[in-house]
């Protein structure tokens, strides 16, 4: 082999890998951004000082995850250099995995002591379903930079075990340590590092155990700062549907995500196929095994596996197919060394094996591109939803807007984290009836609170203060006109949104004018909204309350309907968001309205601001 | 060593995209693209066809998606907003349904009456025992007519219920409604 051969070959050792991901997951690169991903966008939009900026980066958010640099940090610099531009996100994400891929044919490599197992490895996790997330969708990033530091952490164990030069151990504690900011999985790396050592180099294990301790310390510090949830999707079980868990991971792991493929197979085949492949690993693992002298990194590709998948498996009611994405390294390891030891062997092994990777490609593939195309497709609607947002309120500056025709992907993906506050946005409302073209996710979010009544909207129209668009097309298409001409209810709504200018006419007098996504009132202030049909409805209030107001102690918050009192309620220190209900008496059933007065124990007035202030609304609201 | 990780390239090309594409970020001064929006709003149409998307915001309650670009199902009760044409405030229009009374409805319900009722005055059933092609059309008075638009609901005796072959209520299959000047 010439020299210039020799560096193509190992050129190409490196590339393929990225390249293959890169052609795979193509459509990921080119997706847009999706649901979740607006709401970490916005996670800096109010920041102003210091103070903030810690508080943005460092708080416990979304079911209490603390990921500074995956999600925070990487969100923040992002909007604020790019915008809603995607594809600064898309090459760091690629870029990311591009650099795990060569980490992955690098441990491979050294694990099997075959350069083609860490070719193949890498090739095989490209392939891998679990990838069409953490690629596709920007939020699931922290996987993506999780890997990237498991994976360095222990490429630089591996180099000090190699060389015993105390700098490579160094680097494994730096990038140990900083993986606590990409994703709480980094908690795991200890076990990796002990098994690893345990069984491919004894004489290091005690010096990886020091590892273990911060880890320790972070679980009760994380659980201090966020304790685990108790009830929901994410609260844990450790009981025996952790095996059931293990075997649906199981087979998303060797095949595709969900038993899914587009080719229309006959029910049998894919979980035919996923035998196969789980057996041919089974038995290269215990042929290994049995080998004299046997290279036991065979048993810490399994033991990857399981030491990575093993935090998720309490979460039984939240199945979600990215979490194979690192644990699933440990089989692509195990899978790449059998095909380049079976081809090296030939006769039937190399069949076998060429045979296996083919069926694990021919069951991947087709549902990565399918997964991946309709997450494209999802995204190019939603940015055609916010970016035709944009344009329409470039062009009716004055105006809300109402969006008609929007179906259930749309909102979930497009809609409920609010992609239009990122712009300064806050009056985008769904038209009433919505609802009815919209499944229901009450654990996701609740669609009434986009929903502008059907009073307010026909109110609005007459005073020309909103322009409606169907949302039905590529392009969203101003149907005003056509909109106005239709007949509208004209009862009264059962729920309020006070920071709504459009609800202006419902409010008394006293209220100060909309701040946006906020109203503020005095001392007092009156709406007027529907009574409930029935009895044993209640009124219920969401808002805002400084600390600033909450610093000399609980505000009392009295509500007066139609004349009666009804007993009072509190906001304590710390309540800064608020929801406070009040059952309403049952005369005030099928009255044609409501009064409502609020009244607060006292108001404050802060250094930038001359008003009097009481609480922020919100939202009123009878059910 | 021969396999050694390419450290100094990686770093060489990661400076190298940042310097890249560091400028993409300096020079963006809006958040968000815009696109283009259709601004012509549309007139409220005074016959609505159903394979046509864009009328869909006619259709208030109870038609299902388009099939074959053309006609949608209709549940046992469904609803459209029409403009009354030019007119008809004085001398009235009529009302016209262009359907379809498919084989498994006449197979399953043996007959289907269809009725339409315009701000409260119900106009006339008509029965199908056939299935075909028809038009029903029933003359509006001019005193429904006066307003900028006029709601129009239909209903039928009887439905197909959801079964195994369909989750949904089907009714007929309407390809479209419609009010003519008289």
């Amino acid at each position: 082999m010439t020299r210039a051969q020799g560096a193509a070959r190992s050129a190409a050792y490196w590339i393929v890998p990225s390249l293959v991901c890169l052609l795979i997951h193509w459509r990921g690169f080119t997706a847009w951004f999706r649901a979740d991903d607006f709401a970490w966008l916005g996670v800096g939009i109010h920041i102003q000082n210091f103070g903030d900026v810690l508080g943005a980066l460092f708080s416990p958010q979304a079911q209490g995850t603390i990921r500074p640099w995956s999600e925070r940090a990487f969100f923040m610099a992002g909007f604020s250099l790019f915008g809603l531009d995607a594809l600064p996100f898309r090459i760091v994400i690629f870029a990311t995995e591009f650099a795990n891929l060569a980490l992955v044919a690098s441990i491979g490599n050294r694990l099997a002591g075959l350069r083609a197992a860490g070719f193949c490895a890498a090739v095989f996790w490209a392939l891998n379903g679990s990838l069409v997330e953490p690629l596709g969708w920007v939020c699931v990033y922290n996987q993506v930079m999780c890997g990237f530091f498991l994976l360095l952490a222990f490429h630089f164990l591996l180099r000090y075990i190699e060389t015993g030069r105390r700098r490579y151990n160094v680097c494994q504690w730096i990038t140990f340590l900083l993986g606590f900011g990409a994703l709480e999985l980094n908690v795991v790396y200890p076990a990796l590092a002990a098994g690893y050592t345990l069984l491919c180099a004894r004489k290091y294990f005690r010096r990886t155990l020091p590892l273990s301790a911060v880890s320790i310390v972070y679980v009760f510090a994380h659980n201090a700062l966020a304790p685990a949830q108790k009830t929901g999707d994410y609260a844990m079980h450790f009981t025996g549907a952790m095996a059931r868990t293990l075997g649906k991971y199981w087979t998303w792991s060797v095949g595709p995500t969900f038993l899914f493929t587009p080719l229309g197979l006959p029910k049998w085949m894919l979980p035919a196929g996923v035998a196969m492949v789980s057996l041919g690993l089974v038995v290269f693992l215990a042929a290994k095994l049995r080998q004299s002298g046997a290279p036991r990194a065979a048993l810490f590709c399994a033991a990857w596996y399981a030491v990575t998948i093993a935090p998720v498996l309490p979460l039984r009611d939240h199945l979600t197919e990215y979490y194979v994405f690192l644990p699933v390294i440990g089989l692509c390891w195990l899978g790449g060394w059998a095909l380049a030891e079976a081809w090296r062997s030939g006769g039937r092994a190399r069949v076998a094996a060429t045979s296996l990777a083919a069926l694990y490609a021919f069951m991947m593939v087709p549902e990565v591109l399918a997964a991946s195309d309709w997450q494209y497709r999802i995204t190019v609607r939603v940015r055609n939803l916010v970016e035709g947002v944009a344009r329409a309120h470039e062009l009716h500056p004055n105006q809300a807007i109402l969006l008609d025709g929007v179906d259930t992907p749309l909102f979930w993906n497009g809609i409920l984290d609010r992609p239009f506050r990122l712009f300064g946005l806050d009056h985008i409302y769904l038209a009433p009836g919505s609802e009815q073209r919209i499944d229901q996710h009450p654990d996701l979010g609740d669609i009434n609170e986009f929903i502008l009544p059907a009073d307010v909207t026909a109110k609005a129209l007459e005073r020309d203060e909103l322009e409606v668009y169907d949302a039905r097309g590529p392009r969203l298409r101003n149907i005003t006109q056509a909109y106005a001409a239709m007949p509208h209810d004209t009862k009264l709504p059962l729920r309020v949104d006070a920071a709504s200018p459009l609800a202006s006419y419902l409010l008394g007098p006293e209220w100060y004018p909309s701040d946006g996504d906020h109203r503020w009132m005095p001392k007092r202030a009156t709406l007027r909204m529907a009574a409930p049909a029935s009895v044993g409805q209640k009124l219920y209030l969401r808002g805002y309350c400084p600390e600033e107001q909450l610093r000399n102690g609980p505000v009392t918050v009295t509500v007066m309907v139609n004349g009666s009192n009804l007993p009072p309620a509190a906001i304590h220190p710390g309540e800064r968001t608020f929801e406070l209900s009040f059952p309403l008496p049952d005369p005030v059933a099928g009255s044609p309205e409501l009064q409502v007065t609020v009244e607060v124990s006292r108001t404050f007035r802060p250094a930038t601001d001359p008003r009097d202030l009481g609480l922020a609304f919100g939202v009123f609201e009878v059910r | 060593m021969n396999n050694a990780f390419p450290w100094r390239r990686l770093c060489c090309s990661a400076l190298l995209l940042t310097l890249v594409f560091a400028p993409l970020g300096c020079k963006r001064k809006s958040k968000v693209r815009v696109q283009q929006t259709d601004e012509e709003s549309p007139r409220m149409a005074s016959t609505v066809h159903m394979g046509d998307p864009k009328a869909e915001t006619q259709l208030v309650s109870g038609f299902y998606g388009i099939e074959g670009n053309a006609w949608r199902w209709t549940q046992r009760q469904f609803s459209v907003v029409l403009r009354p044409p030019v007119g008809s405030a004085a001398k009235g229009a009529t009302l016209h349904v262009r359907l379809t009374v498919p084989d498994p409805v006449i197979a399953k319900l043996k007959t289907v009456s269809l009725f339409a009722a315009i701000s409260g005055s119900t106009l006339a059933p008509e029965t199908y025992t056939q299935p075909g092609t028809y038009t029903y059309t029933r003359d509006v008075a001019a005193r429904l007519l006066t307003g900028e638009s006029v709601r129009v609901d239909f209903g039928l005796d009887k439905a197909m219920p959801p079964s195994g072959a369909d989750l949904r209520e089907l009714g007929l299959v309407v390809l479209e409604i419609g009010l003519e000047p008289k």
